[in-house]
């Protein structure tokens, strides 16, 4: 164990923090008020995953001998019974808790299964089969905005960018030989409807809690478009200013904002997307080697520095 | 004032600008950390990531035509992170970490190429011992708790794979050494934790072992020897060992997590939950499906539970966040339910798509490209 209870004490006795700082820091020093948040949302977590893996496996192994509309139905009663809490609290007037906000996301991602699973086996839509993750986009963009869970509109984002043929996780984004300038321009679109999305929703409300999930969402598929656009000429020709620009959005934002994260998009995102298209023109491989390398070290070099600049900017 | 790492006071009041944050102005506390600097979670990742992938690209560029190049390699690195550490006074950064951490293992690397024969000290290779000393090595040099407990992990499955294991794996049960092992240093880095230490970053070290070595250790069990071992007899012997051992650990760190309300006990604790689920599992004859939502209910119940009984604090013991600062946890929190919308919504097969491949991994409706 540690206590840093003398160096508090110190600041406050020289005036560098306030009474009101002081006490909060000695009470969680001395572990007088200790939170379980985080383990709380771990254990949820776990919940939802394990519950979805079980259904998902239902869903594949069972279905012949349980019938489809058995499960259909039996799974959209388990989405209502898990929205029951978020519906009480909603009604009684009250601010979602993490357990409520939890079981809203396991009761929006059963519908998702349930959809999905209703549409492979009835084929409600026909060849416009893919339309149902707009449509699941939708629904849980209500429910998102009906609870305010920025959880569900998590799973809303995803399902939209799904529908625009984006997958949307880390290691798409990084298998260069899957990326096209059809995929990075659906990417790119994507982004920009999530972001129209954000500053509608901004406007609408400007006390909205959503704004984080939106910006992650809409940086992370405007890079990864970006980049897709820098691999291939003539793409490239557009890909890399994009690129550039993107990379100076975010930057400026993360330092306006004080959000260390868009520093860490801006520089990172930048220095893949430099190597992708500048490593394909060079044939030697210790040239290549030591582009990179070069790439590497800036990107690092230029991440501290505007890390420190954040600190120094801070209020 | 030492110019190779910050002095333990030093230390303390950078971990102090850490917990404070904007509350306090950096200008305060310039003189007291020494002039050391250091940065956020994020860039320290991002950081960490860039120096070893520096390293690795320096070794690389040096080919792999003779094992000194591996020497060279990693003296640069290492040199280049007490270049950063001496002259620019970076401490947690990120930069100096990933550097000298792969610095440390290639010069490892190197001396096992000088190491002959090639293996058996009981039964297992020298090699991976002195890489897991470089890797230890390097995170002492940083004080940095994940190096050091990937060093530790690293070295109960070298522990648990040897011949000495082996033998008495025939007696006590098929891969129980190895969790034995890992739950003793589990239990000592517990008991450690009650003293008090001037450097956060050794309470932190003991902090990270005492909450990932429970799952650790049974990880290699269940992955590697397990199976095996339950097809031959006496597969209850150790199943029941495992349990004693897990159900032990789990109480300890619980009740140490309820006395001295830290987070590392509770962690390593709902690890130990989460091995005796499988345990048990593998005990029963239970269908996957079944027993992922019985246990997924389970562990909705008891969060819903938790969360009612602790939302007005009761003797200081609260389910409120205490901070709403965003940070990685939140970033984390949204990308998982990212994950998991992702995993529940699969592909239908299109019978007659109306859409041109080439749509993603969803196949959507922006497929053709013609927006």
């Amino acid at each position: 164990m540690h206590t840093l209870e003398p160096e508090l004490r110190t600041l406050h006795a020289e005036g560098t923090i306030d009474d009101a700082t002081a006490a909060r820091a000695l009470a969680r020093d001395r572990r007088e008020v200790f939170s379980l948040h985080h383990e709380l949302r771990a254990t949820l977590y776990a919940g939802v995953l394990l519950v979805m893996g079980g259904v998902g496996l239902i869903l594949a192994r069972h279905f012949e001998r349980i019938g489809p509309f058995s499960i259909v139905l039996a799974i959209s009663l388990a989405a209502a019974a898990c929205a029951v809490p978020a519906v009480r609290a909603k009604a009684a007037g009250r601010a979602l808790t993490v357990a409520g906000d939890y079981l809203l996301l396991l009761a929006a991602l059963l519908v998702s299964a349930d959809l999905a699973y209703a549409e492979r086996q009835f084929t409600l839509l026909g060849p416009w089969w893919s339309w149902h993750l707009l449509l699941l986009a939708v629904v849980h963009a209500a429910i998102a905005y009906a609870f305010a869970s920025p959880l569900v509109l998590a799973a809303s984002l995803t399902a939209l960018a799904g529908w625009f043929g984006v997958g949307g996780t880390l290691g798409d984004v990084l298998l260069f030989s899957e990326s096209t300038p059809a995929l990075g321009a659906r990417a790119l679109l994507c982004a920009a409807v999530i972001a129209a999305w954000r500053y509608a929703d901004r406007h609408a409300r400007p006390s909205t809690s959503f704004s984080d999930v939106f910006d992650h969402f809409a940086a992370n598929l405007a890079f990864w478009g970006a980049i897709a656009w820098c691999i291939e000429w003539p793409w490239l020709a557009a890909g890399l200013p994009l690129l550039a620009a993107l990379a100076y959005a975010s930057v400026r934002r993360g330092l306006d904002t004080g959000r260390e994260v868009f520093l860490v998009y801006g520089i990172v995102y930048a220095a893949i997307g430099l190597c992708a298209a500048v490593v394909p023109w060079i044939n030697d491989t210790t040239a290549s080697l030591g582009f990179i390398l070069i790439v590497v070290c800036a990107a690092a070099a230029a991440l501290w520095q505007l890390r420190r600049r954040l600190r120094e900017s801070a209020p | 004032m030492s110019r190779w790492r910050p002095s333990p006071a030093e230390e303390r009041w950078l971990e102090v600008a850490s917990e404070l944050g904007a509350a306090v102005p950096p200008a305060a506390m310039v003189e007291r950390t020494g002039g050391w600097r250091s940065t956020g979670p994020l860039a320290r990742v991002a950081l960490f990531v860039l120096g070893f992938v520096a390293a690795a690209l320096l070794l690389a560029i040096l080919g792999f035509d003779s094992e000194a190049t591996l020497l060279v390699a990693g003296l640069i690195a290492a040199l280049a992170a007490e270049w950063l550490t001496v002259s620019k006074r970076l401490h947690a950064s990120g930069i100096e970490e990933g550097l000298c951490l792969a610095g440390y293992l290639l010069v490892g690397a190197w001396i096992t190429t000088l190491i002959e024969p090639k293996s058996d000290v009981v039964g297992e290779t020298v090699d991976a011992l002195v890489l897991i000393a470089a890797a230890g090595a390097a995170g002492l040099r940083r004080l940095n708790p994940l190096v050091t407990t990937g060093a530790v992990i690293a070295f109960v499955y070298w522990v648990g794979s040897t011949a000495t294991a082996h033998a008495l794996d025939q007696v006590i049960g098929g891969g129980v050494t190895g969790v034995a092992f890992g739950c003793v240093l589990a239990a000592l880095a517990l008991a450690l934790g009650a003293r008090e230490y001037r450097r956060p970053s050794h309470d932190r070290m003991l902090d990270w072992l005492v909450a990932t070595l429970p799952v650790a250790a049974y990880a290699q069990h269940a992955s590697q020897s397990y199976y095996v071992a339950s097809l031959l007899p006496g597969a209850g012997t150790d199943r029941l060992a495992t349990t004693v051992l897990l159900l032990a650990l789990g109480v300890a760190l619980l009740l140490a997590g309820l006395r001295r309300r830290r987070h590392a006990p509770f962690i390593g604790f709902m690890g130990c939950v989460a091995c005796l689920a499988v345990e048990l599992r593998l005990a029963t004859t239970l269908a996957t499906e079944t027993w992922l939502i019985l246990y997924g209910l389970a562990a909705l119940i008891a969060g819903v539970a938790l969360d009612r009984y602790l939302r007005q604090p009761r003797n200081g013991l609260t389910s409120v966040a205490l901070t709403h600062r965003g940070g990685p946890l939140d970033l984390l929190q949204t990308a998982g339910a990212t994950l998991l919308a992702q995993r529940s919504a699969p592909e239908p097969p299109p019978p007659e798509s109306t859409f041109t491949p080439g749509g993603g991994r969803f196949g959507g409706g922006g497929a053709t490209g013609q927006y």
